[in-house]
């Protein structure tokens, strides 16, 4: 009974999820400000987060983040529900990423010419710097591969994403994923010995 | 530390902070804006756009429905010189395509005024095309001395232009007959044939000459010159059985 109960009480909460995704994304397709400004709320860090980690740059993540959220209501129409929105709206940065690729990897260069001088609060910096070394190598590295090679591995190593996800995500097939994923560990590989981290 | 530094490098840049909450805040606004801004262009080009597409729906209406539509394009021809420009230069060469200066028919159509009751109406929907036929030949006054020399060049334009005035303006359906047949004879296969059968047809139906205006517009009926005419000369028919 008691179990019963639950599973009643779960479903009729799942749709009303499902109502009120709806309605979202009706709100959405007429490009309704609060809608956006909603989903911006929900989502945003997920976008910004897979933004940076793809482009290695926090002025060109925040571009792409922005464009993405301004071009949302024209892509929505294409939205048909089988995915979740966040997958959707990681979708729409893939798609928006080779334009800012380049910027990223010129302002990544500068700044490396110049010297970051951002400071960074860390309880071990020497941890942090390596870290932060680390991250900077691999960005650099991604830079070397096509930009098929670079979301794949960035959306399957780096985020996590399972490859059904990641091939849902990019609109191509598991294998095809794979294959990328593949030779981007393998060219990413030689590019770190060639930094010096092999 | 891992052994694979492909997996550590991976796992730093995981840990890779995001932008501060400002950042998320700055282009939160940024997005808002141009939101904003998308808006405000489409009502712009929306507000701009709908008034000029509905007017224009309303004008192209009103001018097919009054037949001024024709008129302001002949007007806006004349205006832009289209019509001299283009009559002027085959008049040089000897070749004129229209006669030069037919006196212009008013909306208040001759044709329609001088019908019995029954014909009234074929006639007032047969008026916009006369009336286009006719005005398609008008020139600027500007052009009359061309229209003397286009006379000399072919002597059957003047005998158009005496039918069209008996018809159109002296409303003389007897002489109307007459100078269409003149012209006919002059010109059996002129390119205002067509016009001049189908005026001195109306010219017969006026008279009461019931048999002629039938053969004369049978051919019209049975589709002989295309769709020029066919539905009014079938209209007429009707009306002229017996």
């Amino acid at each position: 009974m008691t179990i019963l109960g639950l599973t009643m009480v779960t479903q009729q909460t799942l749709a009303d999820d499902a109502v009120l995704a709806d309605e979202l994304v009706l709100r959405l397709q007429r490009a309704d400000p609060s809608a956006v400004a909603e989903v911006y709320d929900a989502h945003h860090a997920a976008v910004r987060a897979f933004a940076k980690r793809l482009l290695g740059d926090a002025a060109s993540a925040e571009d792409l983040v922005h464009e993405v959220f301004v071009s949302l209501p024209q892509a929505v129409r294409k939205f048909r529900g089988d995915a979740a929105l966040r997958t959707f709206l990681i979708s729409i940065a893939v798609n928006h990423a080779r334009h800012h690729v380049r910027a990223a990897q010129r302002r990544r260069r500068a700044l490396s010419a110049y010297g970051d001088t951002k400071s960074h609060d860390s309880t071990d910096p020497e941890r942090e710097a390596r870290r932060r070394e680390l991250a900077e190598s691999l960005s650099r590295a991604l830079d070397t591969l096509p930009i098929d090679q670079r979301v794949a591995f960035v959306l399957c190593e780096v985020e996590e994403r399972s490859s059904r996800e990641a091939a849902e995500i990019v609109g191509a097939p598991e294998a095809t994923l794979r294959t990328r994923l593949f030779h981007a560990k393998k060219k990413l590989r030689l590019a770190l010995q060639t930094e010096g981290l092999g | 530390m891992s052994n694979d530094p492909l997996a550590e490098a991976t796992r730093a840049l995981r840990e890779t902070e995001t932008a501060s909450d400002f950042e998320a805040r700055a282009t939160r606004t940024r997005v808002m804006t141009g939101l904003h801004q998308t808006r405000v262009r489409r009502r712009t080009r929306l507000a701009f756009l709908l008034p000029v597409a509905a007017s224009l729906v309303a004008v192209s209406a009103w001018g097919a429905v009054s037949g001024q539509g024709r008129r302001a394009l002949d007007k806006l021809e004349r205006l832009v010189g289209i019509t001299v420009s283009a009559t002027a230069p085959s008049r040089a060469k000897g070749t004129p395509r229209r006669p030069a200066t037919p006196p212009a028919v008013t909306s208040n159509s001759p044709e329609q005024a001088l019908l019995p009751p029954s014909y009234q109406a074929e006639a007032a929907e047969a008026t916009p095309i006369a009336a286009r036929a006719a005005s398609s030949a008008r020139v600027t006054a500007s052009a009359s001395s061309s229209a003397s020399r286009a006379d000399r060049a072919d002597p059957t334009l003047s005998l158009y232009r005496a039918a069209h005035t008996a018809h159109f303006v002296d409303r003389d359906p007897t002489r109307a007959v007459a100078a269409w047949d003149a012209y006919l004879s002059a010109a059996p296969n002129g390119e205002f044939a067509p016009e001049a059968r189908y005026n001195r047809a109306l010219s017969l139906v006026r008279l009461g000459r019931s048999n002629e205006a039938r053969s004369a517009l049978m051919p019209f009926a049975n589709g002989a010159y295309g769709g020029y005419r066919k539905a009014e000369a079938s209209a007429l028919l009707e009306r002229l059985e017996p």
